[in-house]
C-alpha cells in the first residue's frame, strides 16, 4: 500500500511536468496561431508566403523530429536552452501551425456582408476583426481547436526523449524497476481524466455560444 | 427651391475583369431627394451603388459628397481621397444590404450602438437612449435583447436600418432591401423606409418593388447593361416611358 502511495505520488509529479508543458504551450500557441492566421490572410504577399512555409515545415515534419532539432541540432549552433524550454519552444511552434489553419479556415467561413457591414459603419480593420470576425469565428472553430487540444494533452508525452520525467516516462521507470504494470493503467486514468475535464470545459464554451444562432 | 446637390457621381467606368459592368453613369441627387433605381439583373445598379461608398472602387470618373470629392477625374482614371478625408466622406452615408448583413454574435442593441462607440468613440450612456429611439421608431424596442437569428427578416431589415441610421449618416443607400424578404414580410420595410422619406432622409434605392418607387421616389432611373436608359419623375416614367426597353422591362414588372 505504502508502495503504492509513493507510486501514485511520482506520477503526480509527472503530471505536474506534462501539465505544465500543455497550459503554457496552449497559452502560447493559440495567440500565436492566430497571428499566423492573420498574418497568412495578409494581402501583403511576402508575409502570407513565409507563413505558408512556416506551417508547411511543422505541419510536414514529424514534432517528434521538430523536438530533437531544438533540443540536439540548435545547441551545436550556439543556441542552448534549458531542457523545459526547448520543448515548450517546439511544441509551441507546431501547435501553432496547426491552429493556425484552423483559424484560417474559420475566418475564411466568415460571410463577406460581415466585414461589408463593419466597413459601411467606418470600422477599420483591426476593429472589424477584434469585434466582428473573431468573436464569430471562435464559435465555428471550437469543435477542431478541441480536437488539437486534446491531441495535445497526449503529444506532451513525446518529451520523454528529453529525457523529462512527464507523467509517461514517470510510468515506464516504475514498470521497469518494479515490473509491474500498474503505472501503465494508472497513466492512463490520469490521461483520461485530463482530457475528460478539456472535453467538459470545450462543451462548456460551445454552449456558451449556442445563445446565438447564425 | 435651393437644390443641394448631396451627391455627383460624373462619368463613372467599372470593369470586372475585362467585363464591362458601368459605362460612364452620370447622376445627381438631391438633398431629401430620394432616387430609385431599378432595372434587370446584371445591369450594373447594385454595383453602382456599391462604388458610390466604395465597397467597388471605380476605374474612372468623379465622386462628390456633400460637395466634397471622394473620387475625382484625371487623366481617365479615378484617384480616391486620401484615407482620414476618405473615411470621413464614407462616413456621411449608411448602407442596407439585401442580407440585412446584421452581427449575428451581437444583439439588437448592441448591434445598434456598436459602430458609434468604436467609430465615434461615444459612451454606452451617450448612444444607449439614441439607440433605444430607433429601435422604437423602427416598432423593435421590446427585441432589444435578442439575437437577429430569432428575429424574422423583415425585423432583422427594420434592425439593420435603425443600425445604419444611428451612425447619424445624411444619405442612406438601400441595395435591393426586400429582395431577400418573403412577400408579406417586405410591407414592414417599405414602411419604414417610407417614413425615413418623408423625414427627408436623402435617399438612393436599388430596389424590385415598383409600387414603392412610384410613390415614394422623387426620381426614378432605369439602368440596362452599364448604362442609364431612362430616367425621370416616377408619374412620367411610370406612365409614358419613352424607351423600348424601359417599356418591355415595365411590362414585365407590372
Amino acid at each position: 500500500m505504502e508502495k503504492m502511495i509513493g507510486t501514485v505520488m511520482l506520477m503526480l509529479e509527472g503530471c505536474g511536468i506534462t501539465l505544465q508543458i500543455f497550459c503554457i504551450t496552449l497559452a502560447l500557441s493559440l495567440p500565436l496561431g492566430l497571428f499566423v492566421a492573420l498574418a497568412r490572410l495578409s494581402h501583403f504577399r511576402p508575409l502570407s508566403f513565409l507563413m505558408e512555409v512556416y506551417i508547411w515545415l511543422m505541419r510536414g515534419t514529424p514534432l517528434m523530429l521538430q523536438l530533437l532539432f531544438v533540443y540536439f541540432a540548435l545547441p551545436m549552433v550556439g543556441i542552448r536552452l534549458p531542457d523545459i524550454a526547448a520543448a515548450l519552444l517546439a511544441f509551441t511552434l507546431n501547435y501553432a501551425a496547426y491552429f493556425a489553419e484552423i483559424f484560417r479556415s474559420g475566418i475564411q467561413s466568415i460571410e463577406r456582408g460581415q466585414y461589408e457591414a463593419a466597413k459601411t459603419l467606418g470600422m477599420s480593420y483591426v476593429q472589424t476583426m477584434r469585434r466582428i470576425i473573431i468573436p464569430q469565428m471562435i464559435k465555428r472553430v471550437l469543435p477542431p481547436i478541441s480536437n488539437e487540444t486534446i491531441n495535445l494533452v497526449k503529444d506532451t508525452s513525446l518529451i520523454y526523449i528529453l529525457a523529462m520525467n512527464d507523467l509517461l516516462r514517470v510510468a515506464r521507470t516504475i514498470v521497469q524497476r518494479e515490473f509491474d504494470m500498474s503505472p501503465f493503467l494508472i497513466a492512463a486514468v490520469f490521461y483520461l481524466v485530463m482530457t475528460f475535464v478539456l472535453t467538459w470545459g470545450f462543451k462548456k464554451l460551445e454552449t456558451h455560444y449556442a445563445k446565438y444562432d447564425e | 427651391m435651393n437644390r443641394e446637390i448631396m451627391i455627383r457621381m460624373k462619368n463613372i467606368h467599372k470593369k470586372f475583369n475585362d467585363l464591362p459592368v458601368l459605362k460612364g453613369i452620370d447622376l445627381e441627387v438631391a438633398r431629401g431627394e430620394v432616387l430609385a433605381i431599378i432595372g434587370p439583373s446584371g445591369s450594373g445598379k447594385s454595383t453602382l451603388l456599391r462604388c458610390l461608398n466604395r465597397l467597388e472602387s471605380i476605374d474612372c470618373g468623379a465622386i462628390e459628397v456633400e460637395g466634397e470629392f471622394l473620387a475625382k477625374e484625371d487623366q481617365g482614371a479615378a484617384h480616391y481621397a486620401a484615407g482620414a478625408d476618405s473615411k470621413r466622406i464614407l462616413g456621411k452615408m449608411g448602407m442596407v444590404f439585401q442580407q440585412f448583413n446584421l452581427f449575428p454574435h451581437m444583439t439588437v442593441l448592441e448591434n445598434l450602438i456598436e459602430a458609434p462607440m468604436q467609430v465615434k468613440g461615444l459612451r454606452r450612456e451617450e448612444i444607449l437612449p439614441v439607440a433605444e429611439e430607433l429601435l422604437d421608431k423602427v416598432g423593435l424596442l421590446d427585441k432589444k435583447d435578442s439575437y437577429p437569428g430569432r428575429l424574422s427578416g423583415g425585423q432583422q431589415q427594420r434592425v439593420a436600418i435603425a443600425r445604419a441610421l444611428a451612425m447619424k449618416p445624411d444619405i442612406m443607400l438601400f441595395d435591393e432591401p426586400t429582395s431577400a424578404l418573403d412577400p408579406e414580410l417586405t410591407g414592414e420595410v417599405l414602411r419604414t423606409m417610407r417614413h425615413l422619406a418623408q423625414e427627408h432622409m436623402t435617399m438612393i434605392v436599388v430596389t424590385h418593388e415598383m409600387a414603392f418607387a412610384r410613390e415614394v421616389a422623387h426620381k426614378v432611373i432605369f439602368m440596362a447593361d452599364g448604362d442609364i436608359v431612362e430616367q425621370g419623375a416616377p408619374q412620367e416614367f411610370f406612365t409614358n416611358p419613352q424607351q423600348d426597353r424601359t417599356k418591355a422591362f415595365l411590362k414585365n414588372m407590372l
